[in-house]
């Protein structure tokens, strides 16, 4: 196998595929043994034989190991560590140097640290595992097993057990208070609760009515992201600060010295590292000030499971020191500048001529990580718009939507927009991911072709025009007017907006560009009151696990105006908004079975919903795999061991799957 | 004189709370809220929350409560004397304004210094040589330092410092003083750093202030008490500074109280530009990110600092005129 660094992420997708043979092989019909995903694997979680390695610590902890206040390496280390591959062996030591927009950008922390049981391989391609030893699943898919690592410890010293799980299960996950409804993960599909038991110490299993194939993808994602949950917290600590444990009297006080009102506020607070560095976490480096603070510092964890092949506990790197900016023009300026070790997040695409340039005068590195999405400005139509019915009824129809497409040349956007970057097509995922559904879906009505157009508008009884040569709706002098409503802040979008609107009213369709404030175009897509919108389609990698995209029942805030008013019917159980289109149920029927079905059977369904999304043109794609999300990286000369190439998604929390704790400073 | 101040601070507290509810409104006015807000910024990088974790979120952050049950919860804490907690940051307000409070006043009042060191003499220098070449060389100054905005100038100025030497001038201090505690070599670094920024924030101010000076004391000159003291055989530059620029710098004392609330702001647009560690930012952010009870303490501070700005104005002014004086008697 070469090592992860030199895969492409392209090429590298392909791997997915053996894993979801695997996943295939494991399927009910094949032998009854336990299915393993992961289950002792060589490769990434046995630690060399410990007769033969001796593990060895970074220099600045020798010190406190000698003074004793802290145990030596071995006894630090778990039985059974972490062996993390990359490209070189590093060096101890050194600052790693990034910039940060403050609390808002508290994924920036995140994604550094990665700090979940499982997680995602640098390409993006397998749920390897972290935190924990290994997970298997029973042959139906229906049971998983969580194999934790004996010995391993939280970063106060002590230890990591089943016990610090089955205290999110009981005490978080099923408290009304902290949890008002329970996540869609962890819900069986007749709406009850996942059973989670203790087998013993380093055992937990989860059970589902029936089978499931998502697990391993959802257990990736369950770290302090976004400040949620995450499936594990450090229970003993934890225990002080919640209401079934805590001393009443000493609560209240607690909350009330914090400026709180319920002890909900301070227990939320105080198990986010971010805000609160005393809580203990697993991480390979620890929060050491707040989130809030000009620079949130992070100190290496001497209690980290991990280490690489010759046995040195990482990370190579002492700290990171993640400096505040009010504004990320300001940090994009101090990148310019080279003030930072290696930094991706808040880099804005616009500026990657000037990084080129200056990596020319061997400043520092420039590499890009393509998003897997697909699509980083696509248009969508609201199929649900109520306000004005021949609008409404208009881009209901498919030709309209196809002819739409036809009449955007993506050309010129690609160039102008996205300083040629990327390519045009559709938002289906990346060519060698397994769910791509084909080269022929992946471009199709992605041609510029104005007469196809032309055609296919005079042929929907758009066939009269007025003295401005806008079409008119048949029978009628109305004008045939359409709005695009755009955000000005994550994408060149208002750009993309107005090269479309061009492209539109040469073919007889008057779009006008709305540029809107972010809340307020919120407000309005939870409202049902945007007509089309730009937004990118992030989500077909992974379209049956988190939030995607394309799945109608997607909370309108994380989602694009496709069908608000299904969305309200699937969140009302079918008591308000509009009973959904076949389309829209198939598209529900395909993620629900997806589910349930693994390897190349999923891979089968994931097609099947990409024709139908490309086939009716919901969502018309433009332009994707750009480095437009956090895809262009900076990165020092002497920082050694950054992937030239990497799988770059959030539920991959990029660049943590290019695991930061092998990286390291050219002495 | 001292029932006007009498009757002023028994007005203070009925103004401000009229204040808070109108400042409170203003920033729930917009559509959204922080949860919106951070659903957007969470969505900007490419990430989702579920449902779930958004509910539990409303329920933790009190926006599942109505305006006016959210506006108590202030007040609450404000009569409690605390100015409640940061959403975004769960920190007490209070302790995220004092963190940033120093370095804003110590911007602030270096640049106020700036302004008057120079406006003053140089609007004395161009009144006494009214169209001499170098009043000429100060207007021309004036009209492009009123003329350009001064976040504009800051931009320019960065861009001038990368391109040519290849450095960011942002921030206060460099990055090992960020977070580094209170030492001689900090303050040599914050030196190092403060007078371009200070320089940026006074030139507008400095502009406008030679501008008045000069026309003020332009008006003084030609009156006859002057003529009568030239005559009497006063020395001329005993006379032009006992008297006419006394006079002149009358409306600019009435003033100087307007700069308290500003002390305290730190320039918004400027501080965001060049990331400078002052409230400004703060404030801007909250704004942005509907962090409602940050930015509505903010807010309200500075009302306050307004109100006790224009009393301390109206107090000045009449212990320096005693025309004033004597009228408000």
């Amino acid at each position: 196998m070469p090592s992860p660094r030199r895969i492409s992420p392209l090429a590298a997708l392909g791997s997915f595929l053996a894993f979801s043979l695997l996943l295939a092989g494991c399927g009910p019909t094949a032998t009854p043994t336990a299915a393993a995903t992961s289950k002792p694997q060589a490769t990434n979680t046995t630690a060399p034989t410990a007769e033969v390695i001796t593990y060895k610590q970074a220099p600045i902890l020798d010190a406190q190991v000698s003074s004793g206040d802290l145990p030596p390496v071995v006894e630090r280390l778990p039985e059974n560590p972490l062996v993390e591959e990359a490209e070189s062996i590093g060096t101890y030591g050194g600052t790693w140097r990034r910039g940060f927009l403050g609390p808002s950008d508290y994924n920036g922390y995140i994604r550094i640290v990665a700090d979940s049981l499982l997680v995602f391989s640098p390409d993006g391609t397998k749920v390897l595992p972290k935190i924990a030893e290994s997970y298997e699943s029973s042959a139906d898919f229906t049971t998983w097993t969580l194999h934790l690592r004996k010995g391993g410890k939280w970063s106060d010293g002590s230890p990591l057990t089943a016990d610090d799980i089955m205290f999110w299960y009981e005490d978080i996950l099923q408290n009304k208070d902290l949890m008002p409804s329970i996540p869609s993960w962890m819900k069986n599909s007749d709406g009850s609760t996942v059973k989670v038991t203790k087998v013993d110490d380093y055992t937990l299993t989860w059970t589902y009515l029936g089978p499931n194939t998502t697990w391993p993808l959802e257990m990736a994602n369950k770290d302090n992201g976004d400040r949620a949950y995450p499936a594990f917290l450090p229970a003993e600590y934890m225990k002080q600060f919640h209401a079934k444990y805590a001393d009443a009297a000493a609560l209240e006080k607690m909350v009330g010295d914090a400026g709180f009102k319920t002890w909900t506020e301070l227990f939320a607070m105080k198990k986010n590292q971010a805000e609160n560095p005393d809580r203990p976490g697993t991480a390979a480096w620890i929060p050491t000030t707040a989130v809030g603070k000009e620079v949130m510092v992070m100190k290496r964890n001497p209690y980290y499971m991990g280490v690489d092949t010759e046995g040195n506990q990482l990370p190579y790197i002492d700290e990171v020191r993640m400096i505040y900016f009010a504004d990320a023009a300001s940090l994009n300026v101090a990148a310019i500048a080279g003030e930072f070790d290696e930094q991706e997040r808040q880099i804005n695409l616009m500026n990657y001529p000037v990084f080129k340039e200056e990596e020319l005068k061997g400043k520092y590195k420039v590499y890009t990580w393509p998003g897997f999405g697909g699509g980083d400005a696509d248009v969508s139509f609201n199929q649900t718009y109520i306000k004005d019915a021949d609008l409404g009824a208009l881009m209901q129809n498919k030709d309209f939507r196809i002819a739409m497409s036809y009449a955007i040349d993506r050309g010129a956007i690609k160039e102008s927009a996205f300083m040629g970057l990327g390519e045009a097509r559709q938002p289906v995922p990346a060519p060698n991911h397994p769910f791509y559904p084909g080269d022929e879906y992946a471009y199709k009505f992605t041609e510029y072709d104005t007469a196809k157009a032309n055609e296919l508008l005079d042929g929907i009884g758009l066939d009269k025009k007025n003295a401005d040569g806008i079409r008119l709706y048949p029978g009628t002098n109305k004008p045939v007017q359409i709005e695009i409503s755009v955000v000005p802040a994550f994408g060149p979008w208002p750009d993309v907006a107005q090269l479309i609107a061009a492209d539109w009213n040469k073919v007889g369709v008057q779009a006008i560009v709305q540029v809107r404030e972010r809340a307020l175009h919120f407000q309005m897509r939870a409202s049902n009151d945007l007509q089309t919108e730009i937004w990118n389609q992030d989500t077909t990698g992974f379209p049956f696990t988190g939030n995607p995209k394309l799945d109608p029942r997607t909370m309108l805030a994380g989602g694009i105006t496709v069908w608000p008013l299904f969305n309200t019917w699937y969140n009302t159980g079918g008591t308000d908004g509009l009973e959904p289109s076949a389309d829209a149920k198939k598209i529900v029927e395909l993620i629900n079975k997806a589910r349930t079905v693994g390897g190349a059977e999923q891979a089968a369904v994931a097609q099947e919903l990409f024709k139908l999304w490309v086939d009716n043109c919901y969502e018309i794609g433009t332009i994707g795999l750009t480095p437009m999300v956090q895809g262009v990286v900076v990165v020092s000369n002497n920082m050694m061991n950054v992937p030239t190439a990497l799988g770059n998604d959030w539920p991959l929390r990029t660049p943590g799957n290019g695991r930061p704790e092998t990286w390291y400073f050219k002495a | 004189m001292l029932r006007i101040i009498l009757q002023r601070l028994i007005l203070l507290p009925i103004l401000l709370l009229l204040f808070s509810v109108i400042v409170f409104w203003l920033i729930q006015a917009p559509p959204g809220d922080f949860l919106t807000s951070y659903l957007a910024t969470v969505a900007s990088s490419g990430s989702s929350i579920d449902a779930a974790q958004v509910d539990a979120m409303k329920t933790q952050f009190g926006l599942d409560q109505p305006f006016h049950i959210q506006y108590l919860r202030w007040m609450e804490n404000l009569l409690h004397g605390n100015l409640g907690l940061s959403l975004e940051y769960q920190l007490p307000n209070t302790q995220l304004i004092g963190e940033r409070l120093l370095l804003t006043v110590i911007l602030a009042l270096l640049s106020f210094l700036f302004t008057w060191a120079i406006a003053i003499p140089a609007g004395i220098y161009s009144a006494l040589h009214k169209n001499s070449a170098l009043d000429y060389f100060f207007t021309v100054v004036n009209y492009f330092g009123v003329a350009t905005p001064n976040f504009m100038l800051a931009l320019i100025l960065m861009w001038l410092a990368f391109s040519k030497f290849g450095v960011s001038i942002t921030n206060l201090f460099s990055s090992e003083f960020i977070d580094a505690p209170w030492s001689w070599a900090r303050v040599v670094d914050l030196m190092k750093h403060i007078w371009l920024p200070m320089i940026i924030l006074g030139i507008a101010g400095t502009a406008r202030l030679t501008r008045i000076m000069r026309a003020n004391l332009l008006d003084e000159l030609h009156k006859p008490y002057v003529v009568a003291a030239r005559a009497k055989g006063l020395p001329e530059w005993k006379l032009i500074f006992r008297y006419p620029v006394r006079l002149a710098l009358n409306p600019l004392i009435s003033t100087i109280g307007w700069y308290l609330p500003q002390l305290f702001s730190g320039s918004l647009i400027v501080a965001t530009v060049m990331n400078l560690p002052n409230i400004g930012p703060l404030l801007l952010h909250a704004l942005t990110q509907q962090d409602m009870y940050l930015s509505g303490s903010i807010l309200l501070i500075y009302c306050f600092l307004t109100i006790l700005g224009t009393l301390i104005s109206d107090i000045l002014l009449a212990w320096l005129d005693p025309r004033i004086r004597m009228e408000g008697a």
